[in-house]
């Protein structure tokens, strides 16, 4: 069976003159089966750019990306209408979808009225109610009010509601729960996963918050400067790390469990990016950070490879 | 910190109230709040957005600006010179002094909080020049604040977009140090960074809370935060505090249904493995503009009895004298 996203050898260049690979030969597939697959990585990781390549908001500059079997560039116009259907977006700032000067129910409509959802208003009114339920909002509680009545929980919640009324095939949720506080963040992952087992709806969570990819499950990518580090299973990728990348993250999430705290001080080298950017990149991009660097390293790319562990789980590391 | 030698606390406040004043009604952001921090120790508050937490920050601060307004309470400081001074009622030239000096501000999004046309070197002599000290001295304690935060003074001569964020926010933590205050007040401090970056700078405040001694008001909505590097929590709900105590305490045997919430909606792996769902808080946050009469917890509570939609509970310490106490009336 042909998958639902295809992603092939994606690279994005930016840049003439001085230029910055913001994505480097990143290759992924969703299946037809509802699933959850997480792009994680920290801001410059590439992440947000591959986000943009897949909604058709950038081309990029190698690879490319098919949606059901089908070029996402494809000039086919009823094609275009039913990608940009199936496939919903949810943003970080959940204020900047929203039209100021206009009610909240505006958002809730327009989909309707777009695609045709409803043939009265009575029908409309309904299917907005119960999709506002359905992601554990009351509608008194939102409709009629501005966006800026709404918490950014409240806010981040109507906008999977309008999911909800659109019924896509496929979520981008990029950063959506950085500016949602934690305990709005476990209603947000819980309507994801219930849209997964009850809608068949898959989501693509892209997120540098490891912790809320670790809850979801499914899949997992690790991204560093632009290319995979490490992917798999999102349990096994999280318990048994293997890029050194991947550890220093995983050991980096704040355990909530006051004896388990860091033991360590982090090196300054490893807490962070250098501000001098090497335009070498026929090696680890890590190396500057890794505590466990060798010659190799230095000297040429480590290529994504089946892990020694087991055969779900790819690594690019001379470690292994 | 135990509580069995009362030390006096460094920073206290009391019975402090904010409102934001509407055209017809007044919103009650901060309700008689008491908290008080000690040398050497951070104090980590917590709650969900909305719930008061900066508002708290920033009239502590004596920095409210209309329409917020303080309608009550105190805020004391034990200065260098051992005096007590409150930070609302000072006059505004030694309340200039006061900031800086004896109490800093790290702010939310450090990124905006620095001016972008501006390079680092002038970000923080500028306000060291301003409490009188002399160019080249100010450069010089420029130098030894960034040093301290593990930047190299060559960032002297950058301006804040050539910088990470994690530096930027070192840059703003070098800047509230610079005067060597007592007293730092860091409002979410990590919040749009990533967890490698997020662990460094908070690994960065306990080691300046080692070498100095100083008293840390760490603001944060992130129970995992508070785990790694707080000695003590307060717990914040709708303007109030519900429950305070050593962080070991209130993890191991949290009081209130509200910090119990809060604790179990941490999102991570255990839960899930085992096919679990955590649960969200449920309900939805306070209106500031129109609290519940009694407990402001109790709409969302599931142990909520008749006298918690009555009466507002008062601090009581059911676990004797460990320190831990809860506004709540189920104790």
């Amino acid at each position: 069976m042909a998958d639902l996203l295809t992603v092939t050898s994606l690279g994005q260049i930016f840049g003439t003159m001085t230029t910055v690979q913001a994505v480097d030969d990143v290759s992924f597939t969703m299946p037809k089966e509802p699933s959850i697959f997480n792009l994680v990585g920290e801001s410059g990781s590439g992440k947000t750019t591959i986000a943009r390549i897949i909604l058709g908001l950038q081309k990029p500059t190698a690879g490319h990306v098919l949606y059901n079997n089908t070029d996402i560039g494809s000039k086919d116009k009823q094609w275009q209408t039913l990608f940009h259907r199936e496939v919903q977006a949810v943003f970080q700032n959940p204020y900047s979808v929203y039209n100021p000067v206009y009610k909240v129910d505006r958002v809730l409509q327009t989909p309707i009225r777009k695609f045709k959802l409803s043939r009265s208003q009575q029908e409309s009114r309904e299917m907005i109610e119960s999709s506002l339920r359905a992601v554990d909002l009351r509608p008194g509680d939102v409709l009629g009010k501005y966006p800026h009545q709404l918490s950014g929980g409240q806010r981040q919640r109507v906008m999977l509601a309008r999911i909800h009324l659109i019924q896509p095939r496929l979520i981008i949720a990029d950063e959506a729960v950085s500016m949602v506080d934690a305990a709005g963040r476990v209603t947000f992952l819980n309507v994801l996963l219930d849209f997964r087992e009850r809608l068949n709806i898959s989501t693509l969570y892209i997120t540098h918050d490891l912790s809320t990819a670790q809850y979801l499950g499914g899949n997992i990518i690790v991204l560093y400067k632009g290319r995979i580090v490490e992917a798999g299973l999102t349990r096994e990728v999280t318990k048994n790390p293997l890029h050194p990348y991947a550890r220093l993250l995983i050991q980096s999430i704040p355990a909530p469990d006051p004896n388990k705290r860091w033991a360590e001080k982090l090196p300054l080298n490893m807490a962070e990016m250098s501000l001098v950017q090497s335009t070498n990149r026929a090696r680890c991009l890590f190396a500057e950070r890794c505590p466990n660097v060798m010659d190799a390293c230095w000297q040429t790319r480590p290529e994504l490879r089946k892990a020694p562990t087991d055969n779900t789980h790819e690594v690019a590391c001379h470690l292994y | 910190m135990t509580q069995d030698t009362p030390q006096e606390a460094v920073l206290a406040i009391r019975s402090l109230s904010v409102v934001y004043v509407g055209r017809r009604s007044a919103a009650q952001a901060v309700t008689e709040v008491d908290l008080e921090v000690q040398n050497n120790e951070i104090l980590g508050l917590v709650g969900e957005s909305g719930c008061g937490k900066t508002t708290l920050a920033v009239a502590m601060l004596g920095l409210i600006e209309p329409p917020g307004k303080v309608i009550g309470g105190a805020v004391q400081i034990r200065t260098h010179d051992h005096s007590t001074q409150d930070i609302l009622k000072v006059k505004p030239s030694l309340h200039r002094q006061l900031l800086w000096k004896e109490i800093a501000y790290i702010p939310q999004g450090s990124m905006s909080a620095l001016n972008p046309v501006k390079r680092v070197r002038e970000q923080l002599t500028d306000t060291l020049i301003e409490h009188g000290l002399k160019k080249n001295e100010a450069l010089e304690r420029a130098r030894w604040a960034l040093q301290v935060v593990s930047l190299d003074a060559a960032i002297l001569e950058r301006y804040p977009h050539e910088l990470s964020g994690g530096m930027v926010q070192r840059v703003a933590i070098a800047g509230a140090i610079s005067m060597q205050p007592p007293v730092l007040v860091a409002d979410e401090p990590t919040t749009a960074l990533d967890v490698v970056t997020q662990r460094s700078i908070l690994q960065e405040l306990v080691s300046i809370r080692e070498k100095f001694g100083s008293a840390i008001l760490l603001i944060s909505h992130d129970m995992g935060v508070m785990a790694q590097i707080a000695d003590r929590i307060a717990v914040m709900y709708a303007g109030r505090i519900v429950e305070i105590g050593s962080i070991h305490q209130v993890f191991a045997s949290p009081l209130h249904p509200y910090t119990k919430k809060l604790i179990n909606a941490i999102p991570n792996a255990r839960g899930r493995e085992s096919g679990e769902r955590l649960i969200g808080l449920g309900g939805e946050s306070p209106n500031i503009w129109r609290h519940p009469p009694g407990c402001r917890f109790h709409p969302r509570c599931e142990f909520a009895i008749e006298r918690c939609s009555q009466q507002a509970p008062v601090f009581t310490s059911p676990n004797g004298s460990s320190g831990q106490r809860v506004a709540c009336h189920l104790y």
